[in-house]
């Protein structure tokens, strides 16, 4: 059986691949082929299957991470839908609780629904609170609508009623009505099914958003999911999610909307399964390419979890990976202004790119300077890719001119500018988990991640570095692990629960887990079933939560104070303080279930005996000062163990690591990079 | 200034004050804080200027709020390492705080034994003591109404805590405990910035921190000079009436603004005197960033990189009386000065939208409603205090774009789900929508008017609507646009006891009484007659614009089968076209009233009634006002002279009532 994880982004489509059992786990990149996304993805698949050579019969479990539909949602590109909402409530879309994103724009905007308002249709019922039904919905009324939604050309649906959360008996009442007009094949998509949660706009967008990239995820994933199946009979496909998960393929058809965040949360999986082999618990995750960097938390070994998410300016309420973005790419420009040297917002992203990609950028960039500065070598990807050192150059001179430097200089200043912009960013992040940047380790991944990372660690006291063996295939790695995972819940917000409640909610919630489970992979393929208990819980009076992981054998045991002992415990470690005399209640209660497929050790690459991996010497610009000789190595020919002391380079085929002037680095277990300040 | 070193300096105290400003967020206990986010914390110098201030997190009224009067009032020489500050005295720090609320702290930041910098931060604290829970109420007349009030007091003497003032917080707040959770919030907070600030100082020395603190100012300065530089020179004067909270009660607002170069100086005389009623706002003798907002806004969206700091305001020369309604005095009452602060917003709108050839933006809606039910919670059946949610209005059309539907830009928060209310209260919201025809005409529209219906389940309740406005005179259209619609609000509407209620202040609700609040919306912006045709084809579509109304607001002509008839409705556009257009539109209710009361007379009263004692100005104004209203003839000097002196005589009860 072959493992394969899969990831594709907008520029390149990277895999990794690796035989139940064996030691080696494969990788490689090719372009990707926006918009036929497919067709990248048979031609990096063919390659891989070359380097395996699957045996007769042999079967794969492809593990599947796609941008399709959050390119789809940023873009709004998506077939026309129908909405169905209760009466009373047709502008629920638009208004969007009324909040602008920027108050200091006199121009600001909330965002364009991705429903105009003739194609929501208000349907004649109410539930009251606890799901009562105040006023039984009229169908005859919802048939004329459904009717009119079809008139008006409705490619599909999505139904979000008042207080659904808590029953959802009307909105399934709906869909019978779509169904009985339109035929069983129509695409419905109610706010109970998908994320049962009180708050009507952020629950009426997941099942807006589910709708909206449906059909296209639909032909998407149906196309993946023949071509795996012709090619390696008796194979199983699945796709990854915004929860650092993995979902059966038949389930992302119909649940598209967990894959909206599905990208930047692999990365944080592979992260963590590194992390695991390691030893490393508490790790600060950054992600940087063309056009922006992503940071992450890994705390105690978990990832950090969101319900605060957003895809193209809608919120996403459902637990994901919490993943930040703070700006600055490799793509990002240098430009005076007013006198100061500034890096961003404008950006050259891939297209056209730092000027010395030859593709038509002309302003210096991120990238330039990183070449300028001589951290760059002639050329990227293993020699294929050259870098035009004299169009970097030319592109520089006007800011080496405003500084009154050399390009070389201003180059280093440009490069030091965009790891205090940085700073601005990561500092206030760690400030909002409560984390201190010295309790961390930087695990650095992405295009540029090793260039930047190193640099930032200086700045912001983190004093340990980690480059993974391949940093540029690192989200297609975290798909090939990731675990089967899925998120239930109840809300029981103003609902009286004592102990047995909330334990037989649970188990009732945990019925639904394990069946979900079932659906996804035969059980003989998973190696183990996790289920954990989580709820959101507050003071009472309080009008925040936060989200609570229950002990086991509190809920087991349907041990009421336990459970209370550890919002406590997790309120101080949030906010520094906590009343445990104060009574506490519940919101919501949520389970995630974990099926484990079998995945590789860590592999560590056969590490040569080292002594001959110095390449050249370069003279290069850190912190103000200039190196005259400093030390470019090549990472296959490191040694284990072998220790390199900054200021140093060291180079790999896709991927240039930087040693800072103070840290040492060497290469460890599974083929990391060590940094440490030495 | 150091291209590169500002660029970090910049960027490291952007750094520190984000981080500083989520560790108070994050370690707050109130509701304030964490739903409403009504807090701060920022980085001044060893003056007193504002270098930094955060964006991510809290409240952006008070970027550059002046700290100097305060610094100067302590003595810097008086303030050792471990010393911090607290006030919540709008007076005594003549505008750092600009409402009792808000309670303040200042840490001296030290290095090397010198005064190098002044951590400020504060919370709006939700209880203060005063006369009613949460100790706002817009109808109180004097500070003293509105809970405790600590001049600038040490609450850390070199590191040790003043136990006394600690427990007069306490005993004066009806939450101590969380009040006091809120104020170690802030101390984690400005101790966080103390120690990034030294660490700064290690990495770099402490001369390039100092310098980099001032190069940042600079950098902020220069870029608003260069906003400011592109308004037309010239002077520019507006005026507009606030609803007081008694019927017939309009105080006025006056600006003008002459524009010279980089250059703006700002002159709020003529407006009203201070009020009785809580919508006071001290701001002092420097320009203070709350009562220039409009043109904070203005500068950061024609340069959003421009950094928030002091420097902002170093072009911007604003000046309000003392004793007015925009420059209060002891004992002034301010818990609702944010309404006299939105109006503040809307009149040097006014005097941009001249200034700039192209306009800026029409009035918006123009009040920040805030509705408060007091009833049984259904979950427990004790009685309970709940704020259901704010209510703005429609945005006014914008050069550019039209008007944001239900609120307005400047208004940020988010409203509480209906779900989460209906659990919580025994309220049932039928509808919160946007009102089908209300969008005001305009090349770019204003918002539609938002419309809320609320019911009550229980046996009874009480309501409370704190700050409406805009039911007298409607906001103003800009250049052609239609004029806002005012508000409005119904009790039962569509039974038989159907009643229009005017501005909510307490309202007893039955068991089933509905109330249906109607919001104001802004003007439109520019000729309705070029309005592109696409745009109001697709509010017909989407049901907010009827053809009715498309043909007579707009000029449209349709064929028989309902579509647009586009060459008919251009020539009837034409014809219609008229090529003046006055660049106001002000509602029939405001000229009828300016008729009687041209603003250089209105203005003469404001500034007559500030050259009496304290105590009948705001009575003297009002009477004057409404006297000379009723009788209904144009205002002239010599009658307003007689008027105001009878009225000072009577007032100073040095006079009986005229016989």
């Amino acid at each position: 059986m072959l493992r394969i994880g899969v990831d594709i982004g907008g520029t390149f489509t990277d895999f990794c691949g690796w035989r139940e059992g064996e030691h080696d786990v494969i990788s490689l990149k090719v372009p990707s082929t926006p918009p036929a996304f497919e067709n990248g993805f048979r031609q990096g698949f063919e390659n891989l299957l070359e380097l395996l050579s699957p045996k007769i019969g042999e079967a794969a479990l492809v593990m599947h991470g796609t941008t399709v539909s959050t390119n789809a949602v940023i873009e709004r590109k998506g077939p026309k839908i129908a909405f169905f909402v209760t009466k009373g409530y047709r502008d629920l879309l638009e208004l969007q609780r009324m909040g602008v994103r920027n108050p200091l724009n006199i121009f600001e905007n909330r965002t364009r629904p991705l429903i105009a308002r003739s194609m929501v249709f208000e349907v004649e019922e109410r539930l009251v609170r606890g799901g009562v039904v105040e006023t039984p919905i009229d169908e005859a009324a919802a048939e004329a609508s459904v009717r009119r939604a079809i008139a008006a050309g409705a490619a599909g649906y999505a139904v979000a009623l008042l207080h659904s959360y808590a029953d959802p008996r009307h909105e399934q009442a709906v869909a019978r009505v779509i169904r009985r007009v339109v035929g069983d094949d129509a695409e419905v998509s109610l706010s109970s099914e998908i994320w049962p949660r009180i708050g009507e706009y952020e629950r009426a967008t997941l099942s807006v958003l589910n709708a909206f990239v449906r059909q296209r995820m639909n032909q998407y994933i149906g196309a993946v999911e023949s071509y795996v199946a012709e090619r390696l009979p008796g194979s199983q496909l699945f796709v990854t999610r915004s929860n650092g998960g993995a979902m059966a393929a038949a389930e992302a058809r119909t649940f598209p909307v967990h894959t909206l965040l599905s990208g930047p949360a692999s990365g944080v999986t592979a992260v963590q399964y590194l992390g695991r082999s390691l030893g490393e618990r508490n790790i600060l995750t950054m992600d940087m390419g063309g056009t922006s960097t992503d940071i992450s938390l890994v705390r105690d070994g978990e990832a950090l979890t969101s319900t605060a998410a957003e895809v193209g300016d809608f919120p996403v309420v459902m637990p994901v990976t919490g993943i930040e973005a703070i700006g600055a790419g490799g793509g990002s420009i240098a430009t005076i202004d007013a006198g100061v040297l500034r890096i961003g917002p404008q950006s050259a992203g891939s297209y056209p790119g730092p000027a010395c990609f030859s593709r038509g950028g002309m302003a210096p960039t991120l990238t330039d300077a990183y070449l300028l500065a001589g951290y760059l070598p002639e050329a990227l990807l293993g020699g294929e890719m050259k870098l035009d050192r004299t169009a970097a150059e030319r592109a520089m001179a006007p800011i080496a001119e405003a500084l009154g430097t050399d390009t070389l200089s201003a180059a280093e200043m440009c490069i030091t500018v965009a790891s205090s912009n940085m700073v601005a960013g990561v500092l206030p992040y760690l400030a909002r988990q409560g984390v201190d940047p010295e309790e961390l380790t930087l695990l650095v991944y992405g295009g540029a991640g090793a260039l930047q990372g190193p640099l930032l660690a200086a700045e912001i006291g983190v004093n340990r570095v980690l480059v993974p063996s391949t940093p540029s295939v690192f989200c297609a790695l975290g798909g090939l692990v990731s675990e089967l995972s899925n998120d239930t819940l109840e809300t029981v917000h103003g609902v009286y629960v004592d102990g047995p409640t909330i334990a037989s909610k649970f188990s009732v919630l945990k019925e639904r887990a394990a069946e979900w489970l079932s659906r996804q992979a035969p059980s003989d393929r998973l190696v183990v079933e996790k289920f954990e208990y989580w709820a959101e819980m507050r003071y009472v009076g309080q009008s925040f939560q936060i989200d609570v992981r229950l002990p086991d054998s509190a809920v087991d045991s349907g041990n009421i104070a336990a459970m209370h002992e550890a919002f406590h415990k997790e309120y101080e470690r949030i906010y520094s303080h906590a009343d445990s005399c104060a009574a506490a209640e519940f919101v919501d209660l949520r389970m995630r279930v974990r099926g484990a497929l079998s995945i590789p050790e860590p592999s560590s690459p056969r590490t040569s005996t080292g002594g001959k991996a110095l390449k050249t010497m370069r003279p290069m610009r850190f912190q103000g000062e200039v190196f005259p000789e400093v030390c470019v190595y090549d990472r296959g020919r490191l040694g284990l163990n072998e220790e390199v002391r900054g200021p140093a380079v060291i180079e790999q085929p896709e991927a240039t690591i930087i040693v800072p002037p103070g840290f040492a680095a060497r290469v460890g277990a599974y083929g990391a990079i060590f940094m440490s300040r030495s | 200034m150091d291209a590169v070193r500002t660029a970090i300096m910049s960027n490291r105290f952007n750094a520190i004050v984000e981080e500083a400003s989520a560790a108070v967020y994050r370690t707050a206990h109130t509701t304030f804080v964490k739903l409403v986010q009504d807090y701060q914390c920022a980085l001044a110098t060893a003056d007193g200027d504002m270098f930094a201030y955060p964006m991510m997190s809290g409240v952006n009224v008070f970027i550059g709020s002046p700290m100097r009067p305060t610094l100067d009032a302590i003595g810097r020489e008086n303030l050792n390492p471990g010393d911090i500050v607290i006030t919540n005295d709008p007076f005594a720090t003549d505008g750092l705080v600009t409402h009792l609320m808000d309670i303040t702290l200042l840490y001296p930041i030290f290095r090397d034994g010198k005064l190098i910098a002044v951590a400020w931060a504060f919370v709006h604290a939700s209880d203060i003591g005063g006369a009613v829970p949460g100790s706002i109420s817009p109808a109180f007349t004097e500070v003293f109404q509105e809970g405790l009030r600590l001049r600038p007091v040490k609450l850390y003497e070199n590191g040790v805590l003043n136990v006394a003032i600690k427990s007069i917080l306490e005993d004066n707040s009806r939450i101590p405990g969380e009040l006091w959770g809120d104020m170690q919030a802030m101390i984690s907070g400005l101790k966080s910035m103390d120690r990034r600030i030294n660490e700064l100082c290690d990495r770099y020395g402490r001369a390039a921190v100092e310098e980099g603190m001032h190069d940042v100012i600079g950098y902020a300065e220069s870029k608003a000079r260069a906003v400011i530089e592109t308004i037309p020179d010239g002077v520019y004067s507006f005026s507009d009436y606030l609803e007081g909270i008694n019927k017939g009660q309009l105080a006025y607002f006056s600006v003008t603004i002459t524009v010279n170069g980089g250059e703006i100086e700002v002159d709020f005389s003529g407006t009203d005197p201070q009020l009785s009623a809580a919508y006071n706002l001290v701001t002092g003798a420097t320009t203070h960033p709350y009562v220039v907002m409009c043109l904070i806004t203005f500068i950061l969206t024609m340069d959003p990189l421009t950094p928030r700091n002091s420097g902002i305001l170093r072009a911007i020369h604003a000046h309000a009386p003392r004793g007015t309604v925009l420059n209060a005095v002891f004992p002034a009452s301010g818990g609702s000065r944010a309404a006299s602060a939105t109006r503040a917003y809307d009149i040097i709108m006014g005097c941009l939208a001249q200034a700039l050839p192209e306009g800026l933006g029409a009035a918006g809606a123009g009040m920040a409603g805030v509705i408060v039910v007091s009833a049984p919670d259904p979950r427990t059946g004790r009685d309970r205090v709940n704020v259901i949610n704010t209510i703005h209005g429609g945005g006014g059309g914008r050069r550019g774009s039209d008007g944001v539907d239900g609120t307005e830009v400047r208004y940020a928060q988010r409203m509480v789900p209906v779900e989460v209310i209906e659990v919580e209260t025994p309220i049932i919201m039928r509808t919160i929508r946007s009102v089908p025809d209300s969008r005001r005409a305009g090349k770019f529209s204003s918002g539609a008017a938002l419309e809320m219906e609320i019911e009550n389940t229980a046996n009874r309740a009480v309501m409370t609507v704190r700050n409406m406005n805009r039911f007298v005179f409607a906001p103003w259209g800009f250049r052609g646009g239609e004029k806002g619609l005012l508000g409005q609000t119904l009790v039962n509407p569509g039974r038989p006891d159907e009643r229009s209620i005017g501005k909510i202040s307490v309202l007893e609700m039955g068991q089933g009484d509905v109330v249906r609040i109607t919001s104001p919306t802004g003007g439109g912006f520019g000729d309705p007659l070029e309005r592109d045709i696409k745009a109001i084809a697709t509010d017909i579509e989407n049901g907010m614009l009827s053809r009715e109304r498309a043909a007579e607001a707009y000029a449209v002509i349709f064929d028989a089968d309902g579509g647009i008839n586009e060459p008919a409705t251009s020539a009837e556009r034409e014809r219609k076209r008229e090529h003046e257009l006055a660049d106001f539109n002000f509602c029939d209710e405001r000229k009828r009233h300016d008729r009687v009361w041209p603003l250089p007379m209105r203005r003469q009263l404001a500034c007559l009634a500030l050259t009496f004692e304290q105590r009948i100005r705001s009575q003297l104004v009002a009477n004057v006002h409404s006297q000379l209203l009723n009788e209904g003839s144009q205002v002239k000097p010599g009658k307003l002279k007689e008027v105001v002196d009878n009225e000072v005589m009577r007032l100073s009860g040095k006079l009986g009532r005229a016989s």
